[in-house]
This record gives structure tokens, C-alpha cells and sequence, in this order.
């Protein structure tokens, strides 16, 4: 306090700026702008977000992940029309919530209508630029915004964006495991039926930085085992979860070669963009990455090293609708495939899919589901009024509502009250040492 | 059937049914001023809602529009990606059609195209005036009309280089012209050098880093040497801004100009690509931190679109507008789009707010004013 008043005191005396002490954070900008500002007042809309909520939904232990309570935000304006968004963070659930909140002032008041202005506002806006829970913060945010859009402009949103593509719906993949010949080919047949053509593995063990004969040989075994017991016409990827190292991702992505997986996932740790460029050019197995990347900006390494054949980002995480368009828009320029990443709640995956819809270079949605339908379904049909994210004939339909395509009661949201945040839980290896997962 | 277009895309066929989206008919007018001989050509979109939209693209031939018409046979006005695909190598018709679907999609949703496009991003966007004239005097001229009508940037044509002139004595009359066009204007007026890709990469290089001190908003398209080893001699040697791009139509090329931060500003042609394809390109060079400037020397509709599209962007700096000498020219700009002035307030169009693109296209002018209607 005493330090304080004597560097008041100094500013005083210096003409009375005793806010230009230490820097010029306090400038006034050039121009003051808040949210709902007069300066927009005879180019934009008349219609105004007047209120945000955010919710979190715990899923029972046994339906869900504990890891990943959804986190989904609800604007309201002020013609009753309202929009739905996702910021689900794995492990960071109360953040990412307090993040939403964070970012209220830039909201209320403001005119949904501006979509790319207040992508912008919350993004640079906020000083310090990305990170997984701003990042998330963001993506429900802006969802809710497109969704609001899509409304009030009376189409889905992948005909805001320039779509369909293909208006029979978005093809997708579903999460499998098979550690037998035989479940394998059990699997195969029942994804035939299903009309499925895509499907996505783990690696059957954590690894080390070097690995040794036993864990490298059952790995690549279990990627043979799949391949035979799907047999040739069903496409599978690998999600490595980065957990080898560059060098142990080469030698596997090396072996799988004959597999032709649709393509092996984060096959190393995702911060040294270099470090994955090692195994990009040591294989011709197609990589995919970039699930915890968040705007646009983190992508252009990954393709201008040549690292990546398929980008990854996810709509709960990269920025929403706006950030991954843009993504997509990089990697259609430069000849890369996108898989969005989704193992999150249903409002980001319904999301993703129109984003999915209207762009040229897109690949295959994910979902965090399976062949047969869970009970994880029933719950996502309660909460979002119909079967979400299910596939038919290998395609998740495409919305025909406006906006995103759906409405959600806030009433159903209390049958799942929050129940706070738990980590993603760690995984360690023979000697006690920390796992990557 | 599905068809192919480009690479491994593959469109589902049309399926428009009876969309009020529908597009049930294309007219197009291949436009010349009666002066200048500038050429672009307007598309009209006719949907079964009854709703139309104008798009401009650069000049075309009557194969392109037939071409246009095939295209767009059965699509919604909202099928863009299927548009810009499948006129790819019709970059004029790509540029016209998708910006007539943008027209007659915002009218259908009673929205600006900009706010259709997740706009406004500002209220109002710098233009720089693209003066016309072939001496001093003339070029001055336009430079002082253009500050009433409230100009404030021009980008002026390089002087033609006579071949006994040492580099150092062509770069004092490029000076003379510029000091010229400064005291026409006055002090608040920015500058673009316009070398309208004449130089080698090595004189750019040698002009741009003796225009340094000047300040020029940037040194505009200074080679038509695009590779990436020519651009870096002017790029690595010199602090002057450099703009590039007005003839290239893929976002491709744009990518790897900027992988090698060869450009400051990004110039994509209003003529060559639809609003649509722009905004790709701005969201490759918002990630380079690199602005969006668009050049046009096309007609009016043109300037119209190109400012709702400023109005979406991010990273927008300034839209390059014609300022046509003759007065005939200007007139038929005006008769074409109703009475619309092509002006500017301290230095900045405003923007529209009224459905679409905001202006009524008078097609009695359009088909005075035109060489050939399809």
C-alpha cells in the first residue's frame, strides 16, 4: 500500500497520470468499443444477446468418462431466438466454465450478427492468445453464436458456410476395440451391418521413449489382427494418443505400412512440430493431428513442414464454427484432408458435422461412440431430442433445421447436475513412472 | 451421378427441388466503358422464390458464361462450394455467379451480404483510388478530384521506364511523380506505387528499398516473377511493404507466397474470385499476421461486393477502387447501379445496410452498356 501511494504520489506530481506509471496498459484505446457499442449501430443488426448461461452436465461414471462433464453454453437474445454451443474440456470442466463467464462482458449486449468480430474480441481480445480452456471457452461460445445465426437467417449453418457437399450427410467413424482374430472379425461383420465403413483403435499399451521387442511386436500385431479380422473393405485409424516417442512412432508407422490405415493418429507428443516431422518423413502411413491445437495459427507449422495428411482440430476446443472453417481453409489450400476431432458431448459433435458439410477437403467426422448403440445414446437423445450422432449407412445425417438443428430444454440439463471437475486420470508404466495418454 | 471437378472433390448432384433457393435462371452482360475499355461482365440469378442476385466478374467470353450455366442447373444459391469448384478455371464466372448467389441469398434472409457473411467486422472501409492518366498533370488532377470526393489513399501507375535510364535516374522520376501526386493532395493522402508487375525482381528490389523513407502504403504488384527465390530478393532487401497477387485465383498460390513471406498485403483480384474464395484467402494470411487488400479494376457492382466483403474480414486493409477519368465512364458506373456514388468519407466507403448488396442494378443500363447479353 505504501509503495502504491508513493508511485500515485509521483504520478500525481508528474501532471496527474497516475495510471501511465509501469506501462501503457491504461491508455485509452483509439476507440472504445464495447459490446452493443453506438458504432455499429447503422451497419448491424437489431438483434442483441442479452443473456449467456453456461451448464455443466455429469453423465453417470458408468455411461461416461469422468473426465469430461460437458460444459454447454445457452445465449438468449432479444427476439427469443436462442443458441446452443459446447466447451467441454477433458479434465478442466469448472475452468472451462469460469472461462464462459469470463467473457460475458464481450457477449451480453453484443450483436450475434458479428460472428467474426466477436471471434476476434474473444481471441485477441483477451490478451493472452489460445490455450485449451480459452480456446474452449471460445468454441461454445461461437457455436451457440452460428447457431443463433443459422436461425435467424432461416437455413443450417453449412449452407451459411457454402454447403452440402454431399447432402446424403457427413461420413464418420466410430471407436472400436478388438484384441482377438475373432472379435475382430465379430466386429467386422456387425459394422458391415451397420453400414459403417470407418472405425478407430487404440494401441493396446502405454510406451516408453524406446521401446522394447515384446511391446513394439504386440503392437504392430494388434494392428494386423484388426486388419485381418475386418478384412480389406472397412478402413480403420490408429489413435496413438501420443504416447511413443518420434523414434518408436517411426518404427511402428514403418511396420503398418502394408495395413493402409486410414491414418495413424498423434503418433508422437504434439508440442515439437519437428519431433512428428521425423516420423512423417520416415513413413508413408497417413498422420493425423491436432486435436488440442487451438485457433488457426498452430495449424500452418504442421503443414508447411509437410508433417500432416489429415488435420485434426476440434470444434470444442479450436475456436468453434469460425476457427475450424478457417483450418479447413489452410489445409484445403494445401492439399490436406480434415477428420475434426470429437470425443466430447452431442452439441459439438451436431457442430462439427456443419462445418463437416461445407467443406471440400473433409475426410471423416469422429464421435466418441460405437457400433452398437449404448446407453451414452439414450442419454444424448434425451438431452438433444433426437438420435445424435448416429450413423446411417455410414453417413451422420445432415441437420435440416435452422442453425445448428435442434433445441434443448434446460429442464432435461437438471437430470445431469455438475459434480465438479475431475482430472483425466494418469496411467503409469512398470517403474512407477507417468505415462503419456 | 456423382462428378469430380478438381483433385478427389466430389459433389452430390443437385438436388434443389423446389427450393425457394432454387436458381432457375442465369443471365449474363459482357460490360466495356465506353473510354477506357475496362471490361467486366454481371450476372443475374433468377431463383424459383422469385428473389434475384447480381454478381461481377472480370471479363469473360461467351463459352465461360455457357459454362456458368451449366453449373449452376438445379443448385441452390447457397451451393458455393460447388460453384467455386466447379468454375475453378473460370475465374471471371466463378467470381460473378458466387457473388450473385451471396446477392441473392442475403436479399432471401433480408440481411447485408456482409452480415450473411458474419460481418461487420468495422463500419466503414478504407478505399485507395486506383488514378488514371498518362502525365503529370492529369495523374494530379485525378488525385485532387478523388480528395474531394473524399479519397484519402491512391495508388498511382509507375512511370514507363525509358531503357538508356540508369536505375538511379528512373527512381527520380518515379520521385517527381510522387512528389507530384503529394502536393496535389496534400498532407493527409497515403500512396501506393503501383509497378503493375513490370520490374525484374532485382529493380523492385532497388525501388522499393529507395522508397523506403517514404512510407508508401506498399510497393503493388512489383514483378510478374512469382517464384519465391525472385520475391525474396525484394522482400529480404527491403522494409517497403509489398503487395501481390492480382492475378492469381487459387488460394494455393497465396499459401505459399506467404509460407515465404514474400507479401505484406495479400491482393486477390475482385475480377477473378467470388467473395467466397477471398475470404479463404484471408484466413490463410490472417495466420501469416498478413493484411487482405484487395484489387479490383472491374465496374461498379464490383466496388459494391468488394466492400460488403471488407466488412467480413478480419484482416482487411483497404479495397482498391477505379477512379475512372472520362466522364463517360463514370456515368455509365453510376447509370448501372441506379444512381450509387462511388465516393468516400475521410477516406473510407461506408457500408450498405440494406438487403444483399444494398443497391438497386438498373438492367435497362446493363443492356444499354452491353457488347453481348447471354
Amino acid at each position: 500500500m505504501i509503495r502504491r501511494a508513493f508511485l500515485e504520489a509521483v504520478a500525481a506530481a508528474a501532471g496527474g497520470l497516475k495510471y501511465r506509471i509501469g506501462c501503457d496498459c491504461n491508455l485509452a484505446p483509439a476507440a472504445a468499443l464495447p459490446p452493443g457499442s453506438d458504432v455499429f449501430k447503422d451497419v448491424g443488426s437489431k438483434l442483441r444477446i442479452t443473456g449467456m448461461k453456461v451448464f455443466g452436465i455429469t453423465l453417470d461414471e458408468k455411461i461416461a468418462r469422468s473426465d469430461r462433464p460437458y460444459v454447454f453454453v445457452k445465449l438468449e437474445t432479444n427476439q427469443g431466438v436462442v443458441g446452443w454451443g459446447e466447451a467441454t474440456l477433458e479434465g478442466k470442466a469448472s475452468a472451462a466454465m469460469a472461462c464462459v463467464n469470463d467473457l460475458h462482458d464481450f457477449i451480453v449486449g453484443s450483436d450475434p450478427m458479428q460472428s467474426e468480430h466477436l471471434y476476434q474480441l474473444m481471441y485477441i481480445g483477451s490478451f493472452y492468445r489460445g490455450g485449451p480452456v480459452l480456446g474452449s471457452a471460445i468454441s461454445g461460445i461461437d457455436q451457440a453464436i452460428w447457431d443463433i445465426r443459422g436461425k435467424v437467417l432461416g437455413m443450417p449453418v453449412y449452407r451459411l458456410l457454402g454447403g452440402p457437399v454431399d447432402a446424403r450427410g457427413v461420413r464418420g467413424y466410430y471407436h472400436a476395440q478388438a484384441w482377438t482374430l475373432e472379435a475382430a472379425k465379430e466386429l467386422g461383420d456387425e459394422t458391415r451391418k451397420a453400414g459403417v465403413t470407418a472405425l478407430k483403435f487404440q494401441l493396446p499399451t502405454y510406451m516408453e521413449w524406446i521401446e522394447t521387442n515384446a511391446k513394439l511386436t504386440r503392437a504392430v500385431k494388434s494392428m494386423e489382427t484388426i486388419r485381418e479380422g475386418l478384412g480389406p473393405d472397412i478402413d480403420f485409424a490408429v489413435d496413438f494418443h501420443a504416447k511413443p516417442s518420434p523414434s518408436v512412432a517411426s518404427i511402428l508407422v514403418r511396420e503398418i505400412e502394408p495395413l493402409h490405415l486410414l491414418f495413424a493418429e498423434e503418433v508422437c507428443p504434439p508440442e515439437n512440430v519437428r519431433a512428428m516431422q521425423r516420423v512423417a518423413k520416415r513413413s508413408t502411413t497417413p498422420l493425423a493431428t491436432g486435436e488440442r491445437l487451438v485457433a488457426a495459427y498452430g495449424f500452418n507449422e504442421l503443414i508447411e513442414l509437410g508433417v500432416v495428411d489429415v488435420l485434426q482440430p476440434d470444434i470444442a476446443h479450436v475456436g468453434g464454427i469460425t476457427a475450424l472453417w478457417k483450418v479447413a481453409a489452410l489445409a484445403d489450400a494445401a492439399g490436406i484432408r480434415m477428420a475434426p476431432h470429437a470425443c466430447e458431448g452431442p452439441i459439438g459433435g451436431v457442430a462439427s458435422l456443419h462445418v463437416d458439410a461445407a467443406i471440400p477437403n473433409f475426410l471423416c467426422q469422429e464421435i466418441c461412440g460405437a457400433v452398437a448403440s449404448k446407453e451414452i445414446n439414450s442419454v444424448w437423445e434425451d438431452i438433444m431430442g433426437f438420435a445424435a450422432m448416429r450413423m446411417v449407412d455410414g453417413r451422420y445425417p445432415l441437420p435440416q433445421k435452422p442453425g445448428l438443428g435442434f433445441e434443448i430444454q434446460e429442464a432435461v440439463l437438471k437430470k445431469y447436475p455438475f459434480q465438479g471437475t475431475r482430472p483425466f486420470p494418469p496411467a503409469f508404466h512398470a517403474d512407477g513412472s507417468l505415462a503419456a495418454q | 451421378m456423382t462428378k469430380h471437378w478438381r483433385g478427389q472433390v466430389a459433389f452430390a448432384p443437385p438436388e434443389a427441388g423446389d427450393d425457394r433457393l432454387g436458381i432457375t435462371g442465369l443471365r449474363a452482360w459482357r460490360l466495356r466503358e465506353p473510354v477506357s475499355g475496362r471490361r467486366y461482365t454481371v450476372v443475374k440469378l433468377e431463383s424459383r422464390g422469385g428473389t434475384v442476385g447480381f454478381g461481377e466478374g472480370g471479363a469473360a467470353v461467351g463459352s465461360d458464361v455457357a459454362e456458368a450455366k451449366a453449373a449452376v442447373a438445379g443448385r441452390r444459391a447457397t451451393d458455393a462450394e460447388f460453384i467455386r469448384h466447379r468454375l475453378a478455371s473460370f475465374p471471371a464466372m466463378e467470381a460473378a455467379v458466387n457473388n450473385a448467389m451471396l446477392d441473392l441469398a442475403a436479399r432471401s434472409a433480408n440481411v447485408p451480404i456482409y452480415q450473411y457473411l458474419g460481418g461487420p467486422t468495422r463500419f466503414k472501409a478504407r478505399v485507395v483510388a486506383r488514378i488514371e492518366g498518362e502525365d503529370e498533370e492529369t495523374l494530379a488532377g485525378s488525385v485532387r478530384r478523388g480528395m474531394e470526393q473524399g479519397v484519402r489513399a491512391f495508388s498511382f501507375p509507375i512511370p514507363a521506364r525509358d531503357a538508356m535510364w540508369r536505375m538511379q535516374a528512373y527512381t527520380d522520376v518515379i520521385r517527381r511523380r510522387l512528389d507530384h501526386l503529394k502536393e496535389a493532395a496534400g498532407a493527409e493522402a497515403d500512396f501506393v506505387l503501383d509497378a503493375g508487375a513490370t520490374l525484374t525482381p532485382g529493380d523492385a528490389s532497388f525501388i522499393a528499398t529507395a522508397f523506403e523513407r517514404n512510407h508508401l502504403l506498399w510497393l503493388d504488384e512489383p514483378t510478374d516473377v512469382l517464384t519465391n527465390d525472385a520475391l525474396a530478393r525484394i522482400s529480404d532487401e527491403s522494409v517497403t511493404p509489398v503487395g501481390l497477387g492480382r492475378a492469381v485465383h487459387n488460394v494455393a498460390t497465396f499459401q505459399n507466397l506467404l509460407r515465404w513471406g514474400c507479401v505484406d498485403i495479400s491482393r486477390p483480384s475482385v475480377g477473378l474470385n467470388s467473395m467466397r474464395q477471398i475470404r479463404r484467402m484471408a484466413a490463410v494470411a490472417e495466420t501469416h499476421y498478413v493484411a487482405v487488400g484487395p484489387y479490383h479494376d472491374g465496374g461498379p457492382i464490383g466496388t459494391v461486393a468488394a466492400i460488403h466483403l471488407a466488412a467480413s474480414l478480419p484482416n482487411f486493409f483497404a479495397q482498391q477502387v477505379p477512379q475512372p477519368l472520362a466522364e463517360r465512364d463514370r456515368a455509365m458506373r453510376t447509370e448501372l447501379t441506379s444512381g450509387n456514388q462511388e465516393t468516400a468519407a475521410d477516406g473510407f466507403a461506408p457500408l450498405v445496410n440494406e438487403p444483399g448488396l444494398g443497391i438497386r442494378v438498373n438492367e435497362q443500363a446493363l443492356a444499354k452498356y452491353s457488347e453481348e447479353t447471354l
